[in-house]
């Protein structure tokens, strides 16, 4: 069926279909889960972390990267093709410093990122980049901002959103729970973003990785530490939770 | 013809050969093929006691009540990890086989080793009848096989939480409700479940195959799994392990190290 119009990216199937961008698509699903929460002061990236080898480095197996001072991505899907893209929007950022004296924002690296993707949809002989990428930071007018891009060259802003593996079920979580008192606060934002990630996580706290980039301030990936004290008080609110709703039903 | 930049297409011509010359060099090409189609061998060996027995009945048959064939990674290693591993199994003989696409061992004394074409048969200790040889009457057949999800074809979207799963297919001998959907059109079978399926059909012989689709290359824990309803109709005669330690999952599904850099 689809078999003769995936083999060359700048076919179009009779129904219009780019199935190479769809099949892209289908490549950013193996990759571990990432979520992006924009709260008010605060955006924070949570990651879920591979298992990484015996004898592999963990530091070098990362899946957020600062792209400047005040903005980061995470992304799912190749690593390889990660690298390619995060290389090309940390140079321009730095040009963009040059050129124009002033940080990039995050709409504008959101786009490059976004015209680099889809150039490679429209090019003979190369196929699309497989990764999506959370682009979150802070415009130079404080206004905290979150990026979704995805293998066909779209890009959209978001409140929160998920990406990889099981984005569906992290996302359906951040739709029930995303509210106002939710991000209320800095911490909160931060539970948030674990909440929504040990939904998926198997085995809890120590393989999820954590970056948040607070107004003004630089990206600060989180200790380990850190990240099991916050998921020890989010169990903590849990059993609170179903206490009480056992002595409501018992009264 | 009308192609994009860096097809090949082969052209093939309308026009009659006359050309003669050829006729050598296919005889050539015949004849190496029927050297290697000549070397084709099948070989079947069974252990003492069952050979014994073999060689009793005089038939050159064996008592066989129900008999589960697997195909496929994922579907050998349910097998292997779920039934077999609860230790009431004994292996009582191997096939082991050599033709021009699939290269075994030329051994046959020895069992195959894992990757070599080859098919063993287990007995069920307890109950001697729960394996098989093909003998027509009193036999149930179970098949179960695993096939790349990309090669099932559906007007709809296949979203990615429904994948692995399980469709069936059965011989008109086969009486009782299968555990799950049947296969739809236009999805085929083909291969070694396949020939099972239409023998079963011709001589009517009751049987039953779940076909697993999932999207993993390598055997993997969740797509065994899924086979668990298929063997809920045998629980009688078949043990089941209920739930598997770690460890033994880890030994039947391989995680390949190519694959687990190549995804973040």
């Amino acid at each position: 069926m689809a078999a003769r119009y995936d083999r060359a990216i700048t076919v179009f199937s009779p129904d219009g279909h780019l199935f190479q961008v769809e099949y892209a698509q289908e490549a950013v699903k193996k990759g571990s889960t990432a979520v992006g929460i924009r709260g008010k002061d605060i955006v924070v990236l949570g990651v879920e972390k591979k298992s990484v080898a015996k004898l592999q480095e963990e530091r070098t197996v990362r899946k957020i990267c600062a792209l400047d001072e005040h903005v980061c991505m995470a992304f799912a899907g190749l690593t390889a093709d990660a690298r390619i893209v995060i290389n090309r929007a940390r140079v321009e950022c730095q040009s963009h410093r040059l050129t124009v004296e002033d940080p990039v924002t995050v709409e504008y690296i959101t786009r490059h990122i976004a015209t680099l993707k889809q150039r490679y949809t429209q090019s003979n002989g190369r196929r699309p980049f497989g990764i999506s990428a959370l682009i979150v930071g802070f415009d130079y007018d404080g206004t905290p901002r979150l990026y979704q891009t995805d293998p066909s060259g779209t890009y959209h802003a978001w409140k929160a959103n998920a990406i990889g593996r099981s984005a569906k079920t992290v996302r359906e979580f951040l739709e029930k729970n995303y509210t106002d008192e939710a991000i209320a606060t800095d911490n909160e934002a931060i539970k948030l973003a674990i909440k929504a990630l040990l939904e998926v996580v198997q085995s809890g706290g120590k393989n999820i990785d954590l970056a948040v980039i607070r107004r003004n301030q630089p990206l600060k990936l989180l200790e380990s530490k850190e990240i099991e004290t916050l998921v020890a008080e989010i169990e903590k609110e849990k059993e609170d939770e179903a206490e009480k709703k056992k002595q409501k039903k018992s009264t | 013809m009308a192609t994009f930049f860096g097809e090949v297409l082969s052209v093939y011509s309308r026009a009659v050969e006359e050309d003669d010359d050829d006729l050598d060099d296919e005889n050539e090409d015949e004849r190496i093929h029927r050297e290697i189609e000549e070397k084709r061998e099948v070989h079947i060996v069974w252990c003492p006691e069952v050979a014994q027995s073999l060689e009793d009945s005089g038939s050159n048959k064996l008592q066989c009540s129900d008999l589960i064939i697997a195909v496929g990674t994922n579907a050998a290693g349910f097998l292997s990890a779920y039934v077999l591993n609860t230790e009431s199994w004994d292996a009582v003989g191997h096939v082991s086989l050599w033709n021009e696409r699939s290269r075994g061992s030329s051994r046959q004394s020895i069992a195959p080793l894992p990757g070599e074409p080859a098919c063993l048969f287990y007995r069920h200790r307890d109950n001697p009848a729960v394996f098989g040889c093909l003998q027509k009457r009193g036999l149930s057949v179970m098949v179960l096989s695993d096939s790349p999800v990309a090669e099932y074809k559906t007007p709809d979207y296949l979203y990615g939480s429904a994948v692995p799963f399980l469709r069936s297919l059965k011989s008109s001998a086969s009486k009782g409700q299968a555990l799950c959907p049947a296969l739809e059109q236009p999805n085929i079978l083909t291969g070694l479940p396949a020939a099972v399926l239409s023998h079963c059909q011709v001589h009517q012989i009751p049987a039953v195959l779940y076909q697993c689709y999932t999207d993993v290359i390598s055997p993997d824990s969740i797509t065994m799994e899924t086979f668990k309803p298929a063997l809920l109709c045998l629980s009688k005669l078949v043990k089941l392990e209920p739930c598997l330690s770690a460890d033994v999952l880890r030994k039947f599904a391989i995680i390949t190290e190519a694959q687990s850099n190549l995804y973040t």
